[in-house]
Parts: C-alpha cells; sequence; structure tokens
C-alpha cells in the first residue's frame, strides 16, 4: 500500500485549488502557485519511477477498501513511465506558456492556470486508475478543462470548443456505456477483476462492451475518422492552451486504450479479431490521410493537428496489431509524440508572440531570425519524419518490425507512405525556415517567448535523449510491463 | 584500439557543430583541422585492417540487442579511406573556390560539408545494417543543404528532388532492416550474408529489391538515377566529393554490403535477383553513355559518366564472383580519383573562366596548362588506360564478367570505355585545338590548382606505383576472399 498513485495527481488537483484561491486574493501568486504545484506533480512521478524501477507495483486502496469493492489506483513501471512523461511535458509546457498567456489570456491567469492544472489532473489520474468507471472519471476531468481551454481562445474559439464539447461527450458516454455493459455481465468495475472474471462468462456482453470502449476512447484520441474535433479545436484553441493539451490529451486517451485492451480484455482473447483489425486499418487510414492533409495546411496549427491525427494514427496501428513489438511501439511512440508536439506547438506560440505569425507561408518571412526556435524545429520535424536516432524513429521501427512479424506487409507499405507525407509536410515548413529568400517584410522581434524558446529547446534535447536512451527505456520500463499478468 | 575507430567518424561531427557555433571566419580554419585529423585518424587505422585485424567498437543500445557498433573491415577500410584521404584534398580545394566565386552562407557550407564526410565514412565503418541505416540518413540530410545552397529556384527544387529520392531509397532500406530483424535475429554483417535460410525464396526476392532499390537510389542506377544531374546545381566542390565519391559511393558501397555481407553467395543461389540488378546496371551503362555524349554542360555531363561508372561498380558486385566483387571495390576507388580530378577541372574552369559549357572552351587549354593537364590524365584514367587509375578496376571488372560466364557484360563494359572516349575527349579537344579563348582569362587560383594536380598524381600512383596498388588491390581481394570463402 503506498499513497504515492493518488498524490500524483492530487497535487496538481489542490494545486488548481490554491490557484483559484490566489486568483481572488494576490493575483501575483497565481503563477507561482501553479508551477510549485507542478513541481510537485513531477516530483511525484519520478518517486513513482523510482519506486517502481525493480518491478514493485505502487498501489492506494481508497480510503481502506479491499480491491473489488473499493476504487484502487496502482502504478506500474509503465504506469510510472507515463506519468513521468506527461509531467514532465505539461510542466515544461507550463513554464513556456508566459508569454503566449500574456499575450492571448491577459486577465484570465487564473482561469487558464486552474484548468491547466486540473487538465494535469485527469490525465495523470488516467494513468494511474486501476478502475474501469473511475478512469471515466478522470477523463472527464481532463477532457473538461480541455474544453474550457480551447474555448478561451480568440475568433471561432466558443464555437471549435463547443463542437469538441459535443464530439468528446459523445466519445466519453460511448466509453460509459461499454462499461455498463462490462459491470452488468460481471458486476464488477476493477480492471484486474474484471480480467480475472472475464473467462467465466460467454463473452458476448463482455465483446459489445469492449467495441463501445474501444470507439468511445477512439473519439477522444482523434482517431479517424473520429477526428473532426481536433483540427478546428487546436487551430483555434489559444497557443498556451494548445502546448498544454496538444501533445498529451490524445496520447493519454491512447495509453488508456492499450491498458483496456491488453491488461483488462487480454491480447489472446483479441488476437484475430474483428475490433484489432478495425483498428489496424483506422490508424493505417489515420496515418496516410493525417499526412497527407498536414500538407495543404495553410494555418501552422491545423498543420500540427493533421500532424497529430498521423501520429496517432501509427500508436493506433501498433495497439491493433498487438503483439509486443509493435504494443512497445504505440506506448513509446506515445511518449515521443508526446514531447515532439510539445516542441512544436511551444515554438508556434513563441513565433505567434515574438513574430505574430500563424501562418505556414509566413514562416518564410523569419529566414534567419530565429536560429534557435528554428532548430528545435529541425529536431521535431526529423523525428516525426522518423530519422534515427531520434525518438520517433523508435516508435516507427518497432511498429514497423511488428507488423512484419505477424506478416502484415501492407502495413509496412502503409508506413512508408505515410512517412512520405511527413517528409512533405515537414520539409514545407523546414524548406520555408531555412530556403526562403531572405526578405526585410517583417518587423524586429518582439520582446518575450524566452521562456517558451527554453522550453522548447528543453523538450527538443528530451526528443534526442529519449531517442538514444530508447532501448534502455523498452527494456527497463516498457518490455517487463507489456507481460501483461 | 576502440578511440582510433570512433574518431575517423566523430571529428567531422564536431567539426560541424563547432562550425556552426564558431564565427563564419574560422570556417575554413576548423575544415582544414577536422580533414586533416581525420586523414590521419583514418590512415591510422589501416595497417591493423591490412594485418587481418577489424577494429571495432560498440556505443550504446539502439534496441534491445543491437548496438550502434562500428566495426572497420577491408571494405569499410576502402571506402572510409577514399572520402577521408579526398576531404583532405577537398578542404583545400574548396576553399579556394569559395575565394574565387564569393561562396555565401559559408558556415552552413563549411558545416554541411563536413557532416556529409562524417556520415560517409559511418556508413563505411558500420557494424550493422541499423548503424549503417542511421548513418545513410544522416548522409542524406546533411547533403541536402548543399544541393539547396545557392537558394535560387532551381538549387531548391533539386533540393526537393534529392530529399524525394533519397529519403524514399532510405525508407525502403528501413523497412527492409526492419524485415532482416524480424527475420534473422540479427543485423550485423557478416562475410557471405545472415540470411541464407532464413526466409522463403520470394520474401527474399522482396528483400532483395528493397535493399538494392533502397542503395540504388544513391548508387543512381536507372530508372532512379534523375536526381544527380540535378544536383549539379550545387557548388562544385560538393559535386565533386559527394556526388562522385562520398554520397553516392555510399549507395554502391551499400549495395556491395548488402550483396555481400547480408544476402551472401548462398542466400543468393540460384536467384534471378542478382540478374535482374546486373541487367539495370548494364542497361544504365549503355543508356548513361549516350546520355553523357549529349549534354553540353560539363557538369551533367560528368553527372552521367558517374552514373554510368557507378553501375560498373554495381554490376561487379551483382556477378557474384570473386574477381568481380575485387573489381568493384578497386574501381570504386579508382573511379572516384578520376572523377574529383575532373569535376574540380571543370570548377576551376568555372571560378576562371567563367564558362561552364563543353562547346565554349575554345582555347582554353592553353590559357589553363594545368587545369587541362590534370583533366587529360583523369580523362584517360577513366577510359582505362594502362598505367593510370582506371585498368586494373576494369581489367578485373572484365575477368569478373568472363569467370561468371557473362560475355555480354563484358562486352557492355568495353562499349562504355570506348563511349567514356566519346564523352571526355571532346572536352579536350576544344580546349586544346579549337579557336581562341572567349574569355580572357589565365589559370585558377593556387587553392583550386594544387589540389586537382594532387588528385591527378594520385591517378597515376594508383595506377603505376605496385606497393599503393598492391596494398589496394590485397584489402578487395581480402574481402572478395571472405564473402565467396577461398585464399585470397
Amino acid at each position: 500500500m503506498s499513497t504515492l498513485p493518488t498524490w500524483m495527481f492530487l497535487a496538481p488537483f489542490l494545486g488548481a485549488l490554491l490557484v483559484g484561491i490566489a486568483g481572488w486574493s494576490v493575483r501575483g501568486l497565481v503563477r507561482p502557485v501553479a508551477l510549485g504545484a507542478m513541481a510537485l506533480t513531477c516530483g511525484l512521478s519520478v518517486a513513482a519511477l523510482l519506486g517502481t524501477l525493480g518491478g514493485e507495483v505502487l498501489v492506494t486502496h481508497m480510503g481502506g477498501w479491499p480491491a473489488p469493492l473499493g476504487i484502487v489506483w496502482s502504478v506500474d513501471r509503465l504506469g510510472a513511465f507515463m506519468s513521468v512523461v506527461v509531467a514532465f511535458v505539461s510542466g515544461v509546457a507550463l513554464v513556456g506558456s508566459r508569454a503566449t498567456v500574456r499575450a492571448e489570456l491577459e486577465g484570465r491567469e487564473t482561469g487558464f492556470y486552474t484548468c491547466a492544472l486540473l487538465l494535469v489532473s485527469g490525465l495523470l489520474g488516467m494513468t494511474a486508475t486501476a478502475d474501469l468507471f473511475n478512469f471515466f472519471v478522470h477523463l472527464e476531468v481532463a477532457s473538461l478543462s480541455a474544453y474550457a481551454l480551447v474555448a478561451a481562445g480568440g475568433r471561432g474559439a466558443p464555437q471549435a470548443a463547443m463542437r469538441y464539447l459535443i464530439i468528446g461527450s459523445l466519445g466519453a458516454s460511448l466509453y460509459l456505456l461499454g462499461v455498463g455493459f462490462l459491470y452488468a455481465d460481471m458486476g464488477s468495475l476493477n480492471m484486474r477483476d474484471v480480467a480475472q472474471l472475464l473467462p467465466e462468462t460467454d463473452g458476448r456482453l463482455a465483446s459489445l462492451g469492449a467495441a463501445f470502449m474501444v470507439v468511445g476512447l477512439a473519439v477522444k484520441m482523434g482517431l479517424f475518422p473520429l477526428h473532426g474535433w481536433m483540427p478546428s479545436a487546436y487551430g483555434r484553441a489559444p497557443f498556451a492552451s494548445g502546448a498544454m493539451m496538444a501533445p498529451l490529451v490524445t496520447k493519454v486517451a491512447a495509453y488508456g486504450l492499450v491498458r483496456m485492451l491488453f491488461w483488462v480484455f487480454g491480447y489472446e482473447r483479441l488476437q484475430g479479431g474483428l475490433l484489432l483489425e478495425v483498428l489496424c486499418w483506422a490508424g493505417a487510414a489515420a496515418m496516410v490521410v493525417g499526412a497527407g492533409l498536414a500538407f495543404f495546411q495553410r494555418d501552422l496549427l491545423r498543420l500540427l493537428a493533421y500532424s497529430s491525427i498521423s501520429q496517432v494514427g501509427l500508436i493506433a496501428l501498433g495497439v491493433g496489431l498487438g503483439n509486443v513489438s509493435a504494443r512497445t511501439g504505440a506506448v513509446l511512440h506515445i511518449a515521443g509524440d508526446g514531447l515532439m508536439k510539445g516542441v512544436l506547438f511551444l515554438v508556434a506560440g513563441a513565433l505567434f508572440v515574438r513574430h505574430g505569425i500563424r501562418k505556414v507561408d509566413d514562416l518564410g518571412k523569419l529566414r534567419g531570425r530565429e536560429p534557435l526556435l528554428s532548430a528545435t524545429v529541425v529536431v521535431a520535424g526529423l523525428s516525426l519524419v522518423g530519422i534515427p536516432p531520434l525518438v520517433g524513429f523508435f516508435g516507427k521501427w518497432y511498429v514497423l518490425v511488428g507488423a512484419l512479424e505477424a506478416g502484415r506487409t501492407e502495413f509496412a507499405a502503409l508506413i512508408v507512405i505515410a512517412s512520405l507525407g511527413t517528409v512533405a509536410y515537414v520539409f514545407r515548413v523546414l524548406e520555408k525556415l531555412y530556403f526562403a529568400p531572405r526578405t526585410d517584410a517583417l518587423p524586429p522581434a518582439k520582446p518575450g517567448g524566452a521562456m517558451a524558446m527554453a522550453s522548447a529547446a528543453v523538450l527538443a534535447v528530451a526528443v534526442v535523449g529519449l531517442g538514444l536512451a530508447s532501448s534502455v527505456v523498452v527494456q527497463s520500463f516498457l518490455m517487463p510491463a507489456m507481460e501483461v499478468p | 584500439m576502440t578511440v582510433g575507430v570512433l574518431l575517423p567518424v566523430a571529428i567531422p561531427f564536431v567539426a560541424a557543430v563547432v562550425t556552426l557555433i564558431a564565427s563564419e571566419r574560422y570556417a575554413r580554419l576548423i575544415t582544414y583541422l577536422a580533414a586533416g585529423s581525420t586523414g590521419l585518424a583514418t590512415a591510422w587505422i589501416v595497417p591493423q585492417v591490412v594485418g587481418g585485424v577489424a577494429p571495432s567498437v560498440r556505443l550504446l543500445p539502439l534496441v534491445p540487442g543491437l548496438d550502434l557498433a562500428l566495426r572497420v573491415d577491408g571494405l569499410g577500410m576502402t571506402f572510409g579511406m577514399l572520402a577521408a584521404g579526398l576531404w583532405v584534398i577537398t578542404s583545400v580545394y574548396c576553399a579556394g573556390y569559395a575565394e574565387a566565386t564569393h561562396l555565401a552562407n559559408q558556415k552552413r557550407f563549411f558545416a554541411s560539408f563536413a557532416g556529409s564526410v562524417g556520415a560517409a565514412i559511418g556508413v563505411a565503418f558500420s557494424g550493422n545494417l541499423l548503424t549503417f541505416l542511421l548513418f545513410y540518413e544522416t548522409l542524406t540530410l546533411c547533403t541536402y543543404p548543399l544541393v539547396a545552397h545557392n537558394e535560387n529556384r532551381e538549387s531548391i527544387a533539386s533540393g526537393r528532388r534529392y530529399l524525394l529520392y533519397a529519403l524514399s531509397g532510405g525508407l525502403a532500406v528501413t523497412v527492409a532492416t526492419a524485415w532482416s530483424w524480424s527475420l534473422a535475429g540479427t543485423l550485423d554483417f557478416t562475410e557471405g550474408g545472415f540470411l541464407a535460410g532464413k526466409a522463403s525464396e520470394p520474401v527474399l526476392t522482396v528483400l532483395f529489391a528493397l535493399f538494392l532499390g533502397g542503395c540504388g537510389v544513391k548508387a543512381a542506377i536507372m530508372p532512379v538515377h534523375a536526381w544527380l544531374p540535378a544536383a549539379m546545381v550545387a557548388p562544385t566542390p560538393v559535386s565533386a566529393l559527394l556526388h562522385a565519391v562520398a554520397v553516392v559511393k555510399a549507395g554502391v558501397f551499400g549495395c556491395l554490403r548488402v550483396l555481400g555481407f547480408v544476402f551472401g553467395p548462398e542466400a543468393l543461389e540460384g536467384s534471378m535477383a542478382p540478374m535482374v540488378l546486373a541487367a539495370l546496371c548494364g542497361t544504365t551503362i549503355v543508356v548513361g553513355s549516350v546520355l553523357a555524349v549529349a549534354q553540353d554542360h560539363i557538369k551533367r555531363r560528368l553527372a552521367y559518366s558517374t552514373i554510368v561508372h557507378l553501375s560498373y561498380i554495381v554490376l561487379g558486385g551483382a556477378l557474384m564472383t570473386p574477381l568481380s566483387m575485387t573489381g568493384s571495390i578497386v574501381h570504386m576507388v579508382n573511379h572516384g580519383l578520376a572523377k574529383i580530378t575532373l569535376f574540380f577541372c571543370a570548377g576551376s574552369i568555372y571560378a576562371a573562366a567563367h564558362v561552364d559549357k563543353v562547346s565554349e572552351l575554345g582555347g582554353l587549354g592553353r590559357r589553363m596548362p594545368w587545369t587541362f593537364g590534370a583533366m587529360t590524365v583523369a580523362s584517360l584514367g577513366l577510359m582505362g588506360v594502362p598505367g593510370l587509375c582506371g585498368f586494373v578496376g576494369k581489367l578485373l571488372l572484365g575477368r569478373g564478367a568472363l569467370e561468371a560466364g557473362q560475355w555480354v557484360y563484358l562486352a557492355i563494359m568495353l562499349g562504355g570505355s570506348v563511349f567514356t572516349a566519346a564523352y571526355l575527349l571532346p572536352i579536350l579537344k576544344n580546349a586544346y585545338f579549337e579557336g581562341p579563348a572567349t574569355a580572357k582569362s589565365g589559370e585558377a587560383p593556387v587553392a583550386m590548382v594544387a589540389p586537382i594536380v594532387a588528385v591527378a598524381v594520385l591517378v597515376v600512383v594508383f595506377g603505376a606505383v605496385p606497393a599503393v596498388m598492391g596494398v589496394q588491390h590485397a584489402l578487395a581481394a581480402g574481402v572478395a576472399a571472405g564473402v565467396f570463402g577461398g585464399n585470397p
């Protein structure tokens, strides 16, 4: 029994309350309190990582109630790794949000920091929970914060948020409906308990439940063709909100999918079934379509949204293929794309603050002006393309190996096609940054954005670092945890 | 001696980073130092490799069970020494060219150049396929800024084309590498290959197509050659070292690596795949030769000549006999020496007289005696005149074709040599015997002429000095013996 799993999501939750109080009394304390809570959260997640290194599982029983009846949070090596990624990326994004908050959310800092912390709380709860219903609760905490974060934006943001809210709530309801089927069948909501009870049922209700849960989570992770909310939500959200939610919200939903499919239902049961097959094809289609559409976007944020749709496709393909290699690739890519998108959304924010740029074509005017930001875009972009030894290569590599191990060469071919699309949209941006004709069309950069630049640089270093360390990470966190109990 | 293996790969990358950080006026100095030390560090390993030891180092795990590993065998040593040695000479030439043509953005230029050379040496020294892939992709990315360097519409379009071709090739190699890993559970380059018996015939054929297609892009085998003539928009030192030696030879080297150390004669026994590859190379030799004659732009003519000679080398690998493989490795070096001389000359003509067409060379031969003297030596060398560097490789390749019982390829090779004369000699004829020079210009600056003379001397040395040729041949024959079994 350890209380660490609960403190991990309670720290940002309580931090959110404190931010609210600070905003009501001493406005100057809002950001320090939020950053303090985030630092504490990072510390706790690292503690969880260290605590699980030897293979231990940290378990909290809420109120001391034993497993099937009480609510349980548990963190194993994989969960701890995900928690560190979530805490680290959102922490760095929060540090980098000062200038973008000032530029777009002046006077609404309290709301932003409260929602941002609630979002982190929800995401960490999702990674730590061992209860199907409780997962829904954390999912909704995260989602509601995300709706609010999007709605805070300017022109078009309320509509985008409303759209996101409606589609997202539909997804959450589908998930809940699926959980309802499982509960009706087995009378339990505890993940481990359900996994043990499943073999004793005839499996019909469970299959139905699984289908609803997968579709619900697919909406939340923006899996093609259920991605409709993403481009407008990411495109219209304030830059500060985008950097907080875009790298992680869809990824943690994908992580939830991994947990549900392999820890609750079990790969042996699902192998060769329709559910995984559909997931594979949806993922493959998302990869290709997302990359293709990203190329044609004019708005930088919408380009990034379609890029996310494409990367989520690769993750879904890895989950759908389901063997250990592909699954490893999916989880590694969840972390990897979180870092890459963190870099790119922070850069987008910094460029907006310093130059007022939000169109891809305007990037050419930056020629030579922003060497550090351009360099971070190079790192993140090449990682998206899949250049070794950056982390994006390894996620793709494991999924590719998984596809070939399973004898599914068609998916290997689709990964190649999607990668070519990625090359196209990434180099469209890089060519603008490095080979556009020099002009004086742009006034000198406004001051500010230093924190955003530093944060982007930190995440870019992490893209390289996680790539170089990926073998160690896979061996010590992902592979052992993939040996599903 | 682990550090010794690491240095030739590490120094150029460190130099690239330092060049980017330091002030632009230090760019050339850093390149001199880096090229010199890389050359020395590479030469330092040569005696060991000639002595039959393959020094190696494992750096860090990339994937569980698969390390970033360097291992220098005879094949890697040959290519690595070629790239590192010629970089020393090219760095001097580069500086002279940059001075004479007022090259812009030298920081990016020299940094990318160093990175490309480091990646090429990395390709040479790779101990397994994943390490090879890593450097192969790095090479593509480091060369891209050099192709697009002039930043005009044409060079940016060429850059795009280059990226499209090279990254597609890289993806093919990626898939093939992942596939080999899932089939064989190892990716370490092994003499005689590691895929034999690991997969069914159709799968092996698909793998062959992916590997050779992927490496063939950089080796500019038709029909995936079109990026190379387009890449001639790059500054001439880039064309000289990268698009005649380092980048394209990385593709050729990859083909030989895959043929000898991934598949091997056993896995390809009875397969039609090498014959298809040989046929493609034969076609490339014929078509490329004809196209070369038709080019008026000197660098484009040389580019088609490169395409032709790269296919000689890959053809030698595809014929899969000890002699042809030996000939391939020897010709890989010797073509590089002759071709870099020709490109240096083209660059010096452009820098001194602003002429880049064959038809406008009239009278320049007398005004630029050193340049055209070197060009004459290199042209004769590439044609295969005995006593110069091209002869030995072509002789071995021809004997290899006979050994394989493929008369038709012997005929194609001989025809290709005749064509080499047909597209190189008119350049000399125009320069020496046509009317007076249109431009009133003298010889190129010393910083360009000295490297030209140096590589021209190498063309002679590698065709006439038995000690040098003996070492070169021993390395190549050792590789072939390892792959095919038997005594070198």
